[in-house]
């Protein structure tokens, strides 16, 4: 197929378009809202639902209900609104619906500013609302990618009946990009339990309210055992020199393309840096990290952020290295500074 | 007298880049040009991150200042209105889509006292420029909310990074086409300086140089 050029919000847009997304919910909000925009223009050609609701929850109960009917549908915001649709995601974690939700993530606390940031990272990791439970976690970094994992999350979705979440932020969200747009997805997996109308068979409930004890300790044992596969299987990261490196830069989503250069840069002023970038943020890609620290004798951990990710680098290298922190926060950093960070430590450790 | 050039279009079609080309190089040529950035919608990848580098080259930058510069509400500075009714050289760089447009039919009125030119900015590799239907729907929309005729098109036909000779020389083909249909001539063919020379034969008297100013580096080349 012939390349667009698209800014990052639209290919996901349009990701979802392609995987069979036939139902958006949201409420706008900046650096989000292309995606709201392009799926109010595209949904209602193509026999699909557009709706801006009155505000972040009910939009979030929307796509409760929506998954529970089985259609693919999704939701985008950033931050603030996210903070208001964890009640829903709690409930549609438990609910086991799937269904895909964007975070194009800016600056916080607060209302914070509209700058890009990686600030959410522990929202989206961790659960974000109550009760035990998570979220899968993409991060894409590039126009590409934003497409490509809206249409792989709807399918992890699907597999797992789990919310996935698309971990982005603001400039991936607005720079443009080429991108290959893909061959609509036609294969969809079956959902017996699904509300469809019950002639026949006997009803499905979608429920979350469980007031026995034992069957609330049993709904989590089960929520569990699913998430310890998705653990098992899904963890994704690319690496780039690690091989024979001495730091190495761990960042995702746009700031791993930031850092490659720095990497690139580092290497020819004699440093022997290498990337690690996890795609899956939730699940953390632990085992490939614990690969790399088998060799590398210090990491850095690159984030818009003032140092989220960090928690998981250290749980996953179990202390065989030490783990520093480069951060901001609204301010991207630019390549010349990591490689300036690169060479700073460097020359202290005597690298 | 003076002269207005206002650039709107779809959402990232290119305006702002080819705003700041087409203000700088008035400047060098001419002296005192005014740069109007009316992004409303959001302020990523806009000219007021250049205000210094402008003004150090003559143009002056009329845009959300402070805080606001870096807000997503409709923000349009006070001195707009005396601006364009005054005999200023003006380039005026619109938020993409009719949305863009609502800020140009509050202005109107005034500008249309004034010279001005209005072009329709189409790349035609972007999703909402692949057909004539939806370049004429874009174009009925913006004159209808900003209350203002398009006098001509500029046509920028590329794939960032990824252009190369034969999309530009196709993609402008397009243009061309749409063009006819709209009954408004091409003003310019806007290229990146690396295809510049190549082009210069074929198409010299629209063509038109373009550096990228709000490109973030480390994209280029990645």
């Amino acid at each position: 197929m012939e390349k667009v050029l698209m800014k990052g919000n639209e290919a996901l847009a349009e990701g979802a378009v392609i995987a069979g997304c036939r139902g958006f919910f949201g409420y706008p909000i900046t650096p989000s809202s292309e995606i709201a925009e392009y799926m109010a223009r595209k949904l209602p050609t193509i026999g699909g639902v557009f709706v801006q609701a009155e505000s972040e929850l009910a939009a979030i109960n929307m796509v409760y209900g929506g998954a529970s009917t089985g259609t693919r549908v999704m939701t985008a915001s950033s931050g603030p609104g996210l903070s208001l649709k964890q009640e829903g995601i709690s409930f549609i974690a438990e609910a086991e619906l799937p269904c895909l939700i964007v975070n194009v993530s800016r600056g916080g606390p607060g209302l914070g500013g509209i700058q890009p940031a990686q600030s959410d990272y522990f929202q989206a990791t961790r659960g974000g609302g109550h009760g035990d439970y998570h979220t899968m976690v993409l991060a894409p970094s590039g126009a590409q990618e934003m497409m490509d994992f809206a249409i792989k999350g709807f399918e992890l979705a699907d597999r797992y009946r789990i919310p996935v979440m698309i971990m982005a932020e603001g400039t991936l969200g607005n720079i443009m990009e080429p991108v290959i747009p893909r061959e609509p997805v036609s294969d969809f997996f079956e959902k017996p339990w699904a509300i469809t109308g019950c002639k026949d068979r006997a009803p499905n409930v979608v429920n979350t309210l469980h007031l026995s004890a034992e069957f609330l300790e049993e709904r989590n044992r089960h929520l569990f055992k699913k998430y310890a596969r998705i653990i098992e299987s899904e963890q994704r990261a690319e690496t780039f020199l690690t091989d024979d490196a001495d730091i190495i830069v761990v960042a995702f989503g746009i700031m791993a393309r930031i850092a490659k250069k720095s990497v690139m840069e580092a290497r020819k002023k004699g440093v022997k840096a290498g990337l690690f970038r996890p795609i899956s943020l939730w699940p953390f890609p632990d085992k490939k990290m614990q690969e790399v620290a088998r060799t590398a004798k210090r990491f850095l951990s690159v984030e818009i952020s003032m140092g989220q990710m960090i928690q998981d680098i250290r749980l996953a290298v179990e202390g065989k290295a030490p783990v520093e922190l480069y951060g901001r926060i609204g301010i991207t950093p630019n390549p010349e500074e990591i490689t300036r960070q690169l060479l700073l430590i460097a020359e202290r450790e005597g690298y | 007298m003076g002269n207005i050039v206002i650039l709107a279009g779809g959402f990232g079609s290119g305006k702002s880049e080819i705003a700041l080309n087409l203000a700088l190089e008035k400047a060098k040529n001419c002296g005192k040009v005014i740069l109007a950035d009316l992004d409303i919608v959001n302020p990523f990848l806009a000219s007021r991150e250049l205000r210094k580098e402008l003004e150090e080259e003559g143009v002056r930058l009329v845009a959300p200042v402070g805080e606001l510069a870096f807000g997503d509400v409709p923000n349009i500075p006070a001195e707009m209105m005396g601006l364009v009714s005054q005999d200023n050289e003006m380039y005026i760089d619109l938020t993409g889509d009719e949305v863009g447009a609502l800020v140009i039919g509050y202005l109107s009125r005034h500008i249309k006292r004034a010279e001005y030119e209005m072009y329709l900015v189409i790349n035609p590799y972007r999703p909402f420029a692949v057909d004539l239907e939806s370049i004429l729907e874009l174009k009925n929309t913006i004159e209808g909310t900003g209350k203002i005729k398009f006098t001509g098109i500029i046509s920028n036909p590329n794939l960032v990074e990824e252009t190369t000779l034969d999309l530009i020389i196709n993609g402008h083909r397009r243009v061309v086409g749409y063009a006819e249909s709209l009954d408004l001539s091409v003003k310019y063919l806007t290229v990146e300086k690396r295809f510049y020379d190549q082009l210069l034969c074929q198409y010299g008297n629209i063509l038109k140089k373009i550096e990228l100013f709000l490109r973030p580096e480390w994209l280029q080349g990645s």
